[in-house]
């Protein structure tokens, strides 16, 4: 019961991440339809951002801090170099394109930076472990968790009672009739690619606590689970991206947890095959998302 | 049909050889004037560019962005290594290989036939998930399914250490278990070539790239993308498995970065560049690739010092190269430097062009039994909505029916649900006493029902010629034992003749639906479904339209579903009318009894009353 309960924290500390990262995986697919495998890149730039500040000994305050607006500014800076140019391209291309962003970005910081991964201090409290009626709980999986939700709740208030983020779900459920309604498509597709580096940021300060590493592929194991994420709870579902998010971290730990040790360096092996045979199974996601195409 | 086994066989395998030919002669003059070091580039780049011809008849051919193909690879090069290696050299690095397979030694030859086997099963078993999963052009769901493989394999052949030797050692080969010399490399490519090459001109080849250009329109000419696209992926993994097995034995060795992203970006930036629809393109961009990473390379080394530049001409250069000329054609030429230009083109076309326009006027023979398309009681629903309402209509062959009411009445809701586009919720459609009910859309073709779309879907990239062409592959197994009409007959009646080789990208509206119209009868169906072929047309050209539209379904004897919200207009061309009205069937008869009809011109008339005439 207690490894239970464990199991579930540590699950939902690791989903949140993930669900962070699809979320804002799946406001990009509503407003151009690009499955943006580029959005790794938040974490891997901020990571840098995190190893600076972190080796002079800077609080995690203003780590997490100058993390966020780094992502924000990565984001907005790929759209603005990449994705501009494809837009309405066919989605083979925009494919490619996020996977050419994340192949120059990660040959860029080998050549400027350093090829080698770089370790910086994680904060003195990513060990410590709260006691609540016998069950030890990781600090960490609960701050992740309590910010992640205050993350969402604040995301969801934007959406919902901002002008922008009405545009920006009237763009996702219908980008073309949007349009006609007056939405400016530049501010809307911008300002999605700001509010997902947003909550890549938020993403990236938990993952980079846990990690202390800063390299040129930081972002690609978050990314690939963030992808997974979104697709499994419906592109284009907020919802949906929230919910995969969490069921796949849960998913992880548990798989974790109950696979005998002796094969243990599988687990990541076997957590593919079953996203393989989810995607056979169900490649539309859980939450199926209503086609706006016309025939 | 007619076979052409000059333009589709002779021609493309002369072309194929002409490529191997200039690939191979290149090399040697490089490596003539140079050392060793040249000879080991144009090895590896041979090799390269079996791979990405691997990748070329997947990728290209079916439009799908697959990223587990160098898992695929992997596969194979551990295949061979594990199978060819001196048991001498194999109890050093895996002496606890499961099954005795430390003991095992094949000759290489067979080695790297294994592997080719064992990757057409994995290939076959992967293949079927990607057709359930619905894998279409620039789907999702088939690159993450891939892309997971590559994945799988790779933690496999980290972590399975007994049998893959792990991350640090790998496998490494003893003198004399493996494959050495360019002859191998050689044989190998010229094959692959002239296998990729074909592919394309072979029928599956055909049908893979009607469905990557229009996954619907093609599944609406009665083609099912799933079996062309899993003997295109069989093809595609044999080709990298050899390629995989070629580039392990002149390496010498196998570890699990071998195949991993790095081989990826630089293998699919090969294909990219070039342009991946064809295999000129894609040799081409093994070539181009080559040549900017080795300038590259050498730039970044020691060896060259431009003052100033220092910042630029460092380690690394040589991917960024790579990544950025991946992204640099997305943004700029997606389709790469040739698109789907293959080298002979020009001859191909200069022979084309000099056929004779086959007689317009030579009637086909119509199908001795008349037939009839019957809708009993259809509905659909989409969520709370009846779009359609317990409809019932009948067809008949050699007759023009009309199917009129406002905009939103459900018309094309109606068309759908007959051709298996959305599901029906109740209701029957019948072709004489066959029940087409809830079948897929391409069985609903090959049965006899074509169609055509409100917007109109053509395979842009795809020449005029081939709208026809591939319909009537379909009709020649699927329809009336193969005695179609012309398919170049219906595009000279549709005056399509003398652009015959252009790509249906470039064409007008107008041209364009007539072009749909020639698709639908070249699959010599018993009934067409037309979704308002008038839209956008002045008066002129929308009788001209009906005219053609008339004689091309005489001259296949079909029965004609059309539809149009213009009364008036379509009064005049139907024998008799359905009119629907939010989602119910109002009224039918002929043209006359439908316009005294008092319902119609309540829900209809009163809406156009202008156009009522």
């Amino acid at each position: 019961m207690t490894q239970l309960v464990q199991n579930l924290v540590d699950g939902l500390g690791q989903g949140s991440i993930y669900a962070l990262l699809a979320l804002g995986l799946t406001l990009i697919f509503g407003v151009m339809h690009l499955v943006n495998f580029a959005h790794g890149e938040l974490i891997t730039v901020s990571s840098y951002a995190a190893y600076a500040l972190a080796s002079r000994g800077v609080g995690w305050g203003l780590i997490a801090l100058a993390v966020i607006v780094v992502s924000v500014l990565t984001a907005v800076a790929i759209e603005f170099l990449a994705f501009r140019w494809v837009r309405g391209a066919s989605e083979f291309t925009m494919l490619l394109t996020s996977f050419g962003v994340h192949f120059v970005v990660a040959a860029l910081l080998v050549m400027y930076v350093s090829p080698r991964p770089l370790n910086f201090p994680k904060p003195a409290w990513i060990f410590d472990t709260v006691a609540l009626g016998g069950v030890t709980l990781e600090l960490v999986d609960l701050v992740t968790i309590a910010v992640t939700l205050v993350t969402l709740a604040a995301t969801g208030r934007v959406l919902r009672r901002t002008m922008f983020g009405i545009a920006l779900r009237a763009a996702a459920e219908d980008f073309d009739a949007a349009r006609i309604m007056g939405v400016r498509s530049n501010l809307v597709i911008r300002g999605a690619f700001a509010l997902s580096g947003v909550l890549a940021g938020v993403a990236a300060v938990f993952w980079l606590m846990r990690t202390g590493t800063a390299s040129p592929t930081a972002g690609l194991t978050p990314l690939l689970f963030g992808v997974i994420a979104a697709i499994v709870g419906g592109l284009g579902s907020l919802g949906g991206a929230i919910l995969g998010g969490m069921a796949l971290g849960l998913v992880q730990v548990f798989l974790r947890s109950w696979l005998p040790s002796d094969v243990a360096g599988l687990t990541e092996g076997l957590l593919f095959v079953l996203i393989a045979l989810l995607f056979i199974v169900r490649p539309q996601g859980f939450v199926t998302v209503r086609r706006a195409e016309r025939v | 049909m007619r076979r052409e086994p000059l333009e589709r066989l002779i021609l493309p395998a002369g072309e194929a050889l002409t490529l191997f030919a200039i690939l191979v002669l290149g090399g040697l003059l490089y490596t003539a004037f140079g050392g060793s070091a040249r000879d080991t580039l144009v090895s590896q780049m041979l090799v390269n560019a079996i791979v990405v011809l691997g990748l070329q008849v997947y990728i290209g051919n079916t439009g799908i962005l697959s990223f587990g193909h160098i898992g695929f690879a992997a596969i194979a090069g551990y295949a061979v290594a594990i199978a060819a290696i001196d048991p001498a050299f194999k109890r050093v690095f895996i002496p606890e290989a499961p099954f005795g397979l430390a003991e095992v030694q094949l000759d290489p030859l067979a080695a790297t036939l294994v592997a080719v086997i064992l990757v057409g099963l994995v290939a076959f078993v992967i293949g079927l998930g990607l057709v359930r999963s619905g894998a279409r052009a620039g789907a999702v769901a088939p690159t993450m399914i891939t892309l997971a493989l590559l994945f799988l394999v790779y933690e496999a052949a980290r972590n399975f250490t007994d049998l893959t030797g792990g991350d640090r050692s790998g496998l490494s080969f003893g003198p004399g278990n493996s494959l050495q010399g360019r002859g191998w490399i050689y044989l190998a490519l010229g094959l692959s070539i002239l296998g990729a090459r074909l592919f394309r001109e072979s029928r599956p080849g055909r049908l893979a790239q009607a469905a990557r250009e229009d996954d619907l329109a093609a599944r609406a000419s009665g083609i099912d993308p799933g079996p062309p696209q899993m003997i295109a992926l069989l093809l595609s993994v044999a080709i990298v498995a050899v390629g995989a097995s070629l580039r392990v034995q002149s390496l010498g060795s196998m570890t699990p970065n071998f195949f991993f992203f790095s081989y990826t970006l630089l293998t699919l930036a090969m294909l990219v560049v070039g342009g991946r629809k064809s295999v000129t393109g894609a040799l081409l961009g093994v070539v181009v690739i080559t040549a900017g990473s080795e300038l590259t390379r050498y730039l970044a080394s020691d060896a060259v010092s431009v003052p100033g530049f220092d910042w630029l001409l460092k380690e690394g250069l040589s991917d960024v190269f790579l990544g950025g000329a991946m992204l640099v054609f997305m943004i700029v030429r997606p389709d790469g430097l040739l698109g789907d230009r293959e080298l002979g083109d020009r001859v191909l076309l200069r022979l084309r062009s000099a056929q004779p326009p086959p007689d317009a006027t030579e009637p086909a023979s119509p199908p001795s039994v008349p037939s009839t398309l019957t809708v009993t009681g259809l509905s659909v629903q989409f969520g709370g909505f009846l779009a359609v309402h317990d409809a019932s209509l009948q067809v008949r062959s050699g007759e023009i029916v009309g199917l009129i009411g406002p905009n939103g009445a459900g018309k094309t809701t109606l068309l759908n649900a007959i051709t298996g586009v959305v599901p029906a919720s109740a209701g029957t459609v019948r072709l004489d006493d066959r029940d087409l009910t809830g079948r897929t859309t391409h069985r609903i073709a090959r049965a006899g029902v074509a169609r055509t779309f409100q917007n109109f879907r053509l395979f842009p990239a795809l020449p005029i010629r081939e709208h026809v062409e591939v319909p009537a592959l379909v009709a020649e197994r699927h329809r009336h034992g193969g005695t179609g009409p012309d398919p170049l007959g219906l595009l000279v009646a549709g005056g399509l003749w003398d652009g015959r080789e252009r790509p249906a990208g470039e064409l007008d509206t107008g041209t364009a639906r007539k072009l749909e119209l020639a698709r639908a009868a070249a699959l010599a169906p018993a009934f067409l479904l037309l979704d308002e072929p008038t839209t956008g047309m002045n008066e002129a050209e929308s009788a001209a339209m009906i005219e053609h539209v008339r004689r091309t379904a005489g001259s296949v004897g079909a029965g004609v579903l059309v539809i149009d919200h213009d009364l008036h207009f379509i009064t005049r061309v139907c024998d008799r009318i359905v009119v629907l009205d939010q989602g119910r069937v109002i009224a039918e008869g002929t043209p006359e009894e439908v316009r005294g009809d008092a319902a119609v011109r309540e829900a209809y008339l009163g809406t156009s009353a202008d156009r009522s005439g």
